[in-house]
């Protein structure tokens, strides 16, 4: 096995004439926990879209447990795209969480977690149904199995849709700005079962804005800005020590907050 | 009142076939509306151009139009149809168009999210369509779709036009032999409300049942 679970290397994507991602390189370890951080428009979210390819990358290989994610050579060695089903049984390795949650609105907390090991690891009902009630209590919501998504405030939908991603076992998490739709008040409980995961030893790439979080439980943080990574690091070490200046805007900027 | 008495036997097995050709020109229809709205939506190029064609043929031209075609143009070109199977055909085909419409919205309706979450774990397309995207899509779908099938019902009155005996066609047959035209057509009027306002009841039903927390 290899000992990196994610491998990027040289990932670039175009929209168009505009480069979004400019030869993105970066190796992440098993149990690694990982956080993006960088302003808006600064690829971060493309690159993590891109990590399970929910986005097309033009240049580049990202390789998942030794695997090229997406992509492979044709006989005359040119890049062409896997199949989807192929793609499919890549993503199912990779737990997402999305910014505005996603639970499927018309299913239980439960049939929620449930459908992809159903569908996908062909678990029989019975038993994904009891895998989904442990992983909702592994959440915190074992009381909750029954309600619908619309039901639930958004920490406990977020909270679901981590449930969701942890019962098909991943090797990796993907978070995207997970805690950014939420209400100040229910930002802790995600980040709590976060944190839980981080020190279980889960591999994951988190884009986020919570500084003190990445500060707290990331091992490595990476700050990327039009494109590019221009910093990167132990998280404590890059926000307290900035070595650039499009960083150390980006901290005080994250610094003065709100200020009249 | 002798007068509805004597003709209820009659209007009532013009209210069967009326109900008949109404049941027939929904399902139909509405096989149609999915199969159209997926080709429309998810086909190649070429099937999405034929869908194309046939969705503007069929919505600019007059449902009467077309019943006279297939009635009085059909038989020229040796193909005679049944007219009762001719009717549900038409009114199928032209309603089928409509019903394209509602579920090609409704499928639409549903956000990108949910298709980004179940590829996310590790879905195909086929059960990302059948789970998650057409499973929420019917649901959006029930007010349009019964507001079209009230649309299919009064519909089939144009039926009569071409001789078959639905509620409508009898009631006129009733009006030219007893001159009674405001009870027989009053009760024929009655005929189509009750069967659109019970349906219209269903279709608030359904609006309800989109709220899933409820």
């Amino acid at each position: 096995m290899p000992a990196n679970e994610i491998e990027i290397r040289g990932v670039s994507k175009w929209y168009g004439d505009h480069q979004v991602l400019k030869s993105i390189s970066t190796d992440m370890k098993r149990g690694e926990a990982l956080v993006v951080i960088g302003p808006s428009g600064s690829g971060k979210t493309t690159l993590l879209r891109c990590i399970n390819l929910l986005d097309d990358f033009q240049e580049g290989e990202i390789r998942i447990g030794g695997e090229a994610m997406g992509y492979t050579l044709d006989a005359a060695g040119k890049r062409v795209r896997r199949s989807e089903t192929e793609i499919a049984r890549m993503r199912a390795k990779l737990g997402m969480v999305f910014q505005s949650f996603n639970l499927f609105p018309h299913m239980s907390a439960l049939k929620n977690v449930a459908l992809g090991p159903i569908r996908v690891l062909h678990t029989p009902p019975k038993e994904a149904a009891e895998q989904a009630r442990a992983m909702l209590a592994r959440v915190g919501l074992a009381d909750k199995a029954d309600a619908m998504p619309g039901q639930l405030s958004g920490g406990q939908q977020q909270r679901v849709a981590i449930a969701r991603a942890l019962a098909m076992k991943p090797t990796a998490m993907l978070f995207d700005e997970v805690t950014s739709a939420l209400d100040p008040e229910l930002v802790a409980e995600v980040l709590d079962v976060m944190r839980q995961l981080v020190q279980e030893g889960m591999t994951m790439v988190i884009v986020t804005h919570e500084m003190s979080f990445a500060q707290a439980f990331a091992h490595r943080a990476i700050f990327m800005a039009a494109g590019e990574i221009v910093e990167q690091g132990e998280p404590a070490a890059l926000f307290q020590d900035p070595q650039s200046r499009r960083l150390q805007a980006f901290l005080d900027r994250f610094k003065q907050g709100y200020k009249l | 009142m002798d007068l509805l008495l004597h003709s209820l036997p009659l209007l009532a097995r013009g209210t069967i076939t009326t109900v008949y050709l109404s049941a027939a020109a929904v399902v139909l229809a509405t096989v149609l509306g999915i199969v159209l709205a997926l080709l429309q939506l998810y086909g190649g190029i070429v099937l999405r151009a034929l869908v194309e064609v046939y969705l503007y043929v069929v919505r600019g031209v007059p449902l009467l139009v077309l019943l006279f075609a297939m009635y009085y143009a059909l038989p020229y070109a040796n193909v005679r149809i049944e007219p009762v199977t001719g009717g549900i055909l038409v009114i199928g085909i032209y309603f089928g168009a409509f019903m394209t419409e509602v579920f090609r919205a409704a499928v639409l309706s549903v956000p990108k999210g949910q298709w980004e979450a179940a590829r996310a774990v590790g879905l195909t397309t086929p059960w990302i369509l059948r789970d998650v995207v057409l499973a929420q899509a019917v649901r959006m779908a029930g007010p349009p779709f019964i507001n079209t099938c009230v649309m299919v019902v009064k519909g089939t009155s144009l039926v009569a036009i071409i001789g078959l005996a639905d509620v409508t066609y009898v009631g006129k047959q009733i009006v030219e032999r007893t001159l009674a035209p405001f009870e027989i057509f009053g009760a024929v009027a009655l005929v189509y409300f009750v069967i659109c306002f019970a349906l219209s009841r269903v279709g608030r039903y359904l609006e309800g049942r989109v709220n899933y927390a409820s």
